[in-house]
């Protein structure tokens, strides 16, 4: 039982890791970029390649990921959304692009690592496991619960106290008025995405060094559930994404614990669905980037 | 007279196929405060718009200080010393009163004054600094539209309406924030509905109908001007 409740808190951070970096998106651009799951598969596979043929150490690894990846969703933004700006339709009409590029970007994928998953080296990481109180946790474990947590408050602490968080919360208020006191409107979009990509290239590198390999459907894997977080916790809000992440990775290791895993996905949804009927704007109510 | 440290030159602005400003040309000098005056939809907040770097004209030309920024975009306005308090205060109200002081005074780190000092010159505003904007009263939220701009130390501010809305007695405090900007030395462009008010605080006025300038003048003698009079001001 706490095995399961710790594995579910595993599982949770990286749900919580893949949801505010979209959740960001849309609370500072109300845009739902939904190539996000591909740029999460995109930062798997970079990092399994870069492990590869550098052999550089994981702490090294996973910030040449970020980096990767805050360059990718620069490139999302132009390609998907900035050649929509000001259309009427606008957020509908990116959320078409976004997927659409989404799939080209795991077609992508596919071209360059082929069809077969890809996996780190055996001896890439540690394989230290250890046990507290009976409960089994491996290092990778552990490391990617740290970084998780780092990563969420990192990014809190960025929205809340620093100049770029300041201009990301005007531009999220009101844009006009953001540009009125001289944002540069253009550059804090362009911010915002690669904080989104780069905690999402992480997230999907963070998965595969768990599960030790990863497959183009990685982030397909994870997005129904990601996108079930990121509505749970209230869509735009960064602490109910990260609650609503780690809710939902118990839930599912609760219900794989009582019943079996073929009822894990139904009870996410289910979830989901209650929360949807009884509080619409989700667990942590009408919030947004701006109340981090 | 110092050269203008202003110059709106055939300013040309439409939404569309609606002509909002046709051919609006004035200057500024240093130091000095010219009003533009006008029925609602003449164009006053457009040619402020433009000024500011917000929209773009369809033609003509701004300079400041002499040189030409009407290619450039609104923050780089700002950080040449040119700032718009805009119509209806676009104050944001989930962010805290320190927090759009910091915002205005960010594009001008160099220049900028201290928060400290915004809060001498508005101290309703010291009391609520930890406050979400959003909380202040309409006359507060004016106040701080105009700290926020101040605190840029701009070479030339644009005021959007800055009485629109406001009690008759926030008003009169409004005009008189206006001539302490104006007495520090800062060159003031003011729009206002309440062309009384205006003329009378500035040296200089433009009366704008249809997107055009119809009178311009010493303010003192628009306001004795008998059709200025007859359409704007009304009898007392």
């Amino acid at each position: 039982m706490l095995q399961q409740l710790a594995n579910g808190v595993f599982a949770g951070a990286i749900y919580a890791l893949f949801a505010i970096g979209f959740t960001l998106v849309f609370g500072v651009l109300r845009h739902l970029n939904l190539a996000h799951p591909a740029v999460f598969t995109a930062g798997a596979f970079v990092g399994i390649e870069i492990a590869a043929r550098t052999a550089i150490p994981v702490w090294i690894l996973l910030p040449v990921v970020a980096l990767f990846g805050a360059l990718a969703g620069v490139l999302v933004e132009r390609v998907a959304f900035r050649p929509l700006r000001g259309r009427d339709d606008e957020h509908f009409a990116g959320l078409i692009s976004s997927v659409a590029l989404g799939g080209v970007i795991i077609a992508l994928l596919q071209a360059r690592y082929g069809t077969e998953p890809k996996s780190f080296a055996m001896d890439y990481f540690p394989q230290r496991l250890f046990e507290v109180a009976g409960i089994r946790v491996t290092l990778t474990q552990l490391v990617t619960l740290g970084l998780a947590l780092v990563l969420m408050l990192g990014l809190a602490w960025l929205v809340s106290a620093t100049s770029l968080g300041r201009s990301m919360r005007a531009v999220a208020e009101n844009p006009t008025a953001a540009k009125v006191l001289g944002v540069n409107v253009g550059r804090v979009t362009a911010g915002t995405y690669a904080l989104s990509s780069a905690l999402g290239t992480v997230a999907g590198a963070l998965l595969a060094l768990n599960l030790g390999q990863a497959g183009r459907d990685l982030g397909a894997s994870i997005e129904l559930v990601g996108f079930a977080v990121i509505i749970l916790g209230g869509l735009g809000s960064l602490w109910g994404a990260m609650a609503a992440g780690v809710v939902l990775g118990i839930a599912e290791a609760l219900t794989i614990h009582l019943f079996d895993s073929t009822w894990k996905s139904m009870v996410a949804f289910a979830l989901l669905f209650a929360v949807l009927v009884l509080r619409p704007r989700g667990l942590f109510g009408h919030v947004k980037v701006r109340e981090v | 007279m110092s050269d203008p440290i202003l110059e709106v030159e055939s300013l040309k602005v439409a939404y569309g196929r609606v002509q909002a400003v046709r051919d609006v040309s004035f200057t500024v000098p240093e130091g000095g405060l010219v009003a533009l005056v006008g029925a609602n939809g003449a164009g006053k907040s457009s040619v402020l718009a433009a000024v500011s770097g917000l929209i773009r004209p369809g033609s003509g030309r701004v300079r400041l200080g002499g040189e030409d920024v009407t290619r450039c975009p609104a923050h780089r306005r700002i950080a040449a010393g040119l700032v718009l308090v805009p119509e209806g205060r676009q104050i944001l109200g989930t962010l805290t009163v320190a927090e759009n002081l910091l915002l205005g005074a960010h594009r001008r780190r160099r220049q900028a004054a201290p928060e400290s000092e915004m809060y001498d010159l508005f101290p309703v505003l010291a009391e609520r600094r930890a406050l979400p904007a959003g909380s202040l009263s309409g006359g507060e939220q004016q106040m701080l539209a105009i700290a926020r701009a101040m605190i840029a130390r701009p070479r030339v501010v644009l005021l959007d309406e800055p009485s629109m809305g406001l009690a008759p007695k926030m008003v009169d405090e409004v005009f008189a924030v206006i001539e302490k900007i104006r007495a520090s030395g800062v060159t003031v462009v003011l729009v206002e509905q309440n062309a009384r008010r205006a003329l009378r605080a500035a040296d200089t006025g433009h009366v704008l109908e249809t997107g055009e300038i119809a009178h311009s003048g010493p303010a003192s003698e628009l306001l004795q001007d008998p059709r200025v009079v007859k359409a704007y001001l009304g009898v007392e």
